[in-house]
């Protein structure tokens, strides 16, 4: 579906005159305005790489935030252009780092929180606000306000069911901006922070917009591993509903090894893991983190020890329930084309010894790639149980919708147990 | 031992905010199948923390009355969940509504504003209709005068079974239900669609490339229908005895499972292609025989049976029956499917109550080998048959001949099997968890749409005339309880040379 604009262009107002124009437009004396009674969104919108790949002219405007096409085709030339490592995922901090040193001067229309993708529209927010910083830290507050509704034939009405606002600025106006907010979400919605940064770029920024009860939706394949981690752990030990876009993209990882142990034969295998590997791309191990925290928790294992090894894996021993050792290893691998969010795993290993019985191997190898890696190592002897995992492609954006959609005032508990796991472990 | 790596993982779609309004709160299928499907579908978190269930009846519930109520008739699940239960009832509101005064809609309509207030539930709306099916037209009709039904984007009502009497009421109530909102705000429901198994047939059928171009006439005799069941009447004898095993069982799970069995494939996976293609097999099916359908269709009623320790009563001995009651407990009967795919093959649909087992197959079988070249332990070769198992003991089987072990070349038949248990090893949900969700998604794949309801009445109308106006013509033939029901429907397949596969 493609993004969709508001339907009247937004009007600048200064920051603090935001809240009384927003109050008077859906006061109860002009009837025909009724607000959708349904959630209120902040998003932190920064998209660094879109701007400087605008202003050195690689990426035609105008800025949206949205993750399109030619944005990543763009973002993945910059890394051959910029020299990086070729494992490097388009559109990280790396990307907008590198790019920052090259020149340029271009200049585009930003439309960030005015352009709102279908799969958010849909769900008919009442009230979305966008912080949108920009490159120059000296630029100063702008603030935008606009009512906005889901077009009739989409099943909207003709009344106005809720409405955008936009902070553009610089850091330090944003953060003078930052005054208005608590009165422009009421209490009695749900109100959601979709953090879509890295996690380390604003810690403290973030910790003032994503205070209990809002509930956080935010991607830990952004920003440094093990402050992504300690960030999901705590916030979850906090209480907050936590939603990890990284862990959703787990799923279909999640699915793929239970099916595995479905049929009841095979179950006893899970009691007798002995080994478990797990590759991801590049340098960014939290999703294999997780997965294998998942996998310990799961079947009970005790951590025991962990290292961070010369080769940058990281390596771990685990007590199971009975007593015996389990060795797990997360370990990077180089990739050609990456995906575009670091750190997916492309392969995983499993060996299960149960008593007189043979040994069982089980790989699951990403669709994207192969797991010859994994496949190597005198495996000739065990069952060998092989699974290609779908590689999900639904852009960020789906992802977000289909948290808010089905909207959780809590944790999944299986991230809320995985988590501090994982934690532990890179730490 | 369940699976430790399952435990909690669903990948589901994801039911958005809403409030879940049943009318007929107070009666059994509230506490029986409703509220446990909810809240197995709250403790798999597949509900959204925004939910309410707003129960609705005549009775003057308070909320704590009706969240007391459902507590007790669910004592053993929330004495095992706690927690859970006290979180999800939390959600639970129960307002006292009569569906015939138009003022308790009104006020209907302001509860469930302020509910969206409380809970954030966005204004979507699923009613559901747990009432006395002649309140159906008439509920829906109350509903769409409140307001209720205007945006079909948000609001959904469910119809529970039986949709009509027959053709013409079910045409009828079309006309008032279509008149109230769009159909794809109707959802008709039918719980064996809610079946993994049922279910299971599509997917077996349009997955697998093996199935598809032998599931014709070139390539299968016959095709039987079953759904047994062990237990009488108990304590459903007033509505049974006006509805019987055709309208009870024939009409609709029946119905819908020769649909899936026979549909052509559809273009795409999408309810309306779905629904299309079964409706149209449904209007290419008819009675084998229309003219004299007594040549083509056997009734029955169970008698008594059991054994002395434990006698089983007949269904005329049953409590609130008529001691000269002629209603069906069991139907056989034979049906054909006028199109290129299954001309001139016969389907054959039975059920019945008291029967020795409980179970639902589907029997597919295939023509015989043209020549027998090998000798065969039962003389001939047995045709090969697929049998897709509904319930219990869910999966498939697949029969062909090998060879006997030995000097010489003797054919046998063996079984390859499939079963759910053993290969997922968990128990499926219950059809109700899988259909309120689906109501609750706004995916109306599972439930039947007004041309497949009217399509199913249509096929069974020279029956349910013969039934009315001259029913000597299709007596009631007693058979023995925990019986394979009356001779006579052994003779009807005796007359193609045929027998029921007694599973």
């Amino acid at each position: 579906m493609s993004p969709q604009l508001t339907l009247q262009t937004p009007l600048e107002l200064p920051p603090s005159e935001v809240p009384g124009y927003l109050e008077q437009l859906w006061s109860r004396d002009q009837p025909n305005n009724v607000g959708a009674h349904t959630f209120c969104l902040l998003i932190w919108q920064p998209a660094w790489v879109e701007q400087q790949l605008v202003r050195t002219g690689r990426l035609d405007g105008p800025i949206t935030g949205v993750q399109r096409s030619q944005l990543i085709a763009a973002g993945r030339q910059s890394v051959v252009d910029g020299d990086l490592p070729i494992s490097t995922p388009p559109l990280t901090e790396a990307v907008a780092t590198c790019l920052g040193q090259m020149d340029g001067g271009h200049t585009s229309e930003d439309l960030r929180g005015q352009h709102v993708d279908a799969a958010l529209s849909n769900l008919r927010p009442r009230r979305l606000i966008t912080l949108a910083p920009s490159l120059d830290s000296e630029q100063p507050l702008e603030t935008l306000v606009a009512a906005y509704c889901p077009l009739p034939e989409e099943g909207g009405g003709t009344v106005a069911c809720g409405d955008v606002v936009v902070l553009r600025g610089g850091k330090p106006a944003l953060q003078e901006g930052l005054a208005i907010l608590d009165p422009l979400l009421p209490e009695e919605l749900p109100a959601w922070v979709w953090w879509n940064g890295a996690l380390d770029e604003a810690p403290e920024l973030l910790q003032q917009l994503a205070s209990s009860p809002r509930r956080l939706i935010l991607d830990s394949a952004l920003g440094e591993p093990g402050f992504c981690l300690n960030l999901l752990a705590s916030r979850i030990e906090a209480g907050q509903a936590v939603n990890d876009l990284n862990w959703l993209r787990l799923g279909s990882w999640h699915q793929t090894l239970a099916m595995v142990f479905d049929p009841p034969h095979r179950r006893d295998a899970l009691g007798h893991v002995v080994q478990l590997d797990i590759d991801v791309e590049g340098d960014h191990p939290v999703q294999g983190l997780l997965l294998g925290s998942w996998i310990a928790d799961r079947l009970g294992w005790e951590l025991q020890h962990t290292q961070r090894n010369p080769d940058q894996s990281i390596s771990a021993n685990f007590k199971r329930t009975d007593g015996a050792d389990v060795q797990m290893r997360v370990s990077p691998v180089p990739m050609g084309q990456p995906s575009i969010h670091p750190g997916q795993i492309v392969g995983l290993r499993l060996i299960c010894k149960p008593d007189n019985q043979p040994p069982i191997c089980v790989i699951l190898c990403a669709e994207s790639g192969g797991c010859m890696r994994l496949e190597a190592g005198g495996m000739a002897s065990m069952e060998l149980i092989e699974e290609v995992v779908p590689v999900q492609h639904s852009p960020v954006e789906a992802d977000v919708s289909r948290q808010l959609e089905g909207g959780h005032d809590s944790t999944n508990p299986l991230l809320a147990a995985a988590a501090p796991l994982a934690a532990k472990l890179i730490s | 031992m369940t699976n430790p790596l399952r435990v909690g993982l669903r990948q589901e779609r994801v039911i958005a905010p809403q409030c879940l309004v049943i009318f007929g709160a107070s009666g059994d299928l509230t506490h029986r199948k409703l509220v446990p499907a909810l809240f197995e579908l709250f403790r798999q978190r597949r509900l959204p923390s925004e939910f309410a269930l707003l129960g609705c009846a005549r009775r003057p519930w308070s909320d704590e009355e009706f969240r007391q109520k459902m507590a007790e008739a669910m004592e053993t699940s929330v004495n095992e969940n706690r927690a859970a239960w006290e979180q999800f009832s939390a959600g639970m509101f129960y307002e006292p509504v009569d569906l015939q005064q138009p003022e308790d809609l009104v006020k209907l309509g302001h509860r469930l504003d302020e509910i969206d207030r409380t809970r954030a539930t966005r204004s979507n709306r699923t009613f559901y209709l747990s009432v006395s099916p002649k309140f159906y037209g008439s509920g829906c009709r109350s509903l769409a005068d409140a307001g209720l039904l205007k945006d079909p984007q948000r609001s959904r009502v469910v119809i529970e079974k039986p949709f009509g009497r027959d053709y013409g009421s079910a045409q009828n109530l079309n006309r008032v239900v279509q008149s109230c909102g769009q159909e794809n705000q109707i959802f008709r429901i039918d719980h064996y669609l809610g079946k993994e198994t049922v279910q299971n047939i599509m997917v077996l059928r349009f997955a697998n490339t093996i199935f598809e171009p032998i599931w014709n006439r070139n390539y299968i005799s016959s095709v039987q229908i079953t759904a047994a069941e062990t237990v009488g009447v108990e304590e459903r004898a007033g509505y049974y005895e006006t509805s019987g095993a055709l309208r009870d069982m024939v009409q609709n799970h029946l119905t819908q499972m020769l649909a899936i069995t026979a549909m052509e494939t559809p273009g795409r996976f999408d309810p309306e292609a779905i629904r299309s293609e079964k409706a149209k097999v449904l209007q290419a099916a008819r009675l084998a025989d229309e003219n004299e359908p007594w040549n083509c269709c056997i009734r029955g009623q169970y008698g008594p049976g059991g054994t002395q320790d434990s006698p089983l009563p007949g269904y005329r001995q049953e409590h609130g029956v008529d001691a000269n009651s002629t209603t069906e407990t069991y139907v056989a009967m034979k049906l054909f499917i006028d199109n290129w795919r299954w001309q001139g093959v016969p389907f054959y649909v039975r059920t019945g109550k008291r029967l020795p087992k409980r179970l639902s197959e589907v029997v597919l079988t295939f023509r015989e080998a043209p020549v027998h070249l090998f000798d065969a332990a039962g003389g001939g070769p047995t045709a090969n048959q697929l049998v897709l198992r509904i319930q219990p003991d869910e999966g498939a089987e697949f029969r062909f001949e090998v060879k006997s072990p030995g000097s010489g070349m003797r054919s046998r038949p063996v079984e390859m099997e499939f079963s759910y248990d053993e290969s997922f090893g968990e128990p499926s949900d219950e059809g109700y968890v899988r259909l309120l969700a689906d109501a609750m998604l706004g995916d109306p794949t599972l439930f039947t749409r007004s041309d497949e309801v009217e399509a199913a009445w249509r096929l069974y109308t020279p029956l349910l005339e013969l039934i009315e106006d001259s029913p000597w013509q299709l007596p009631i033939h007693p058979y023995e309880s925990r019986t394979w029901g009356p001779a006579a429907s052994d003779a009807l397949l005796a007359r193609d040379g045929l027998l029921w596969r007694r599973p």
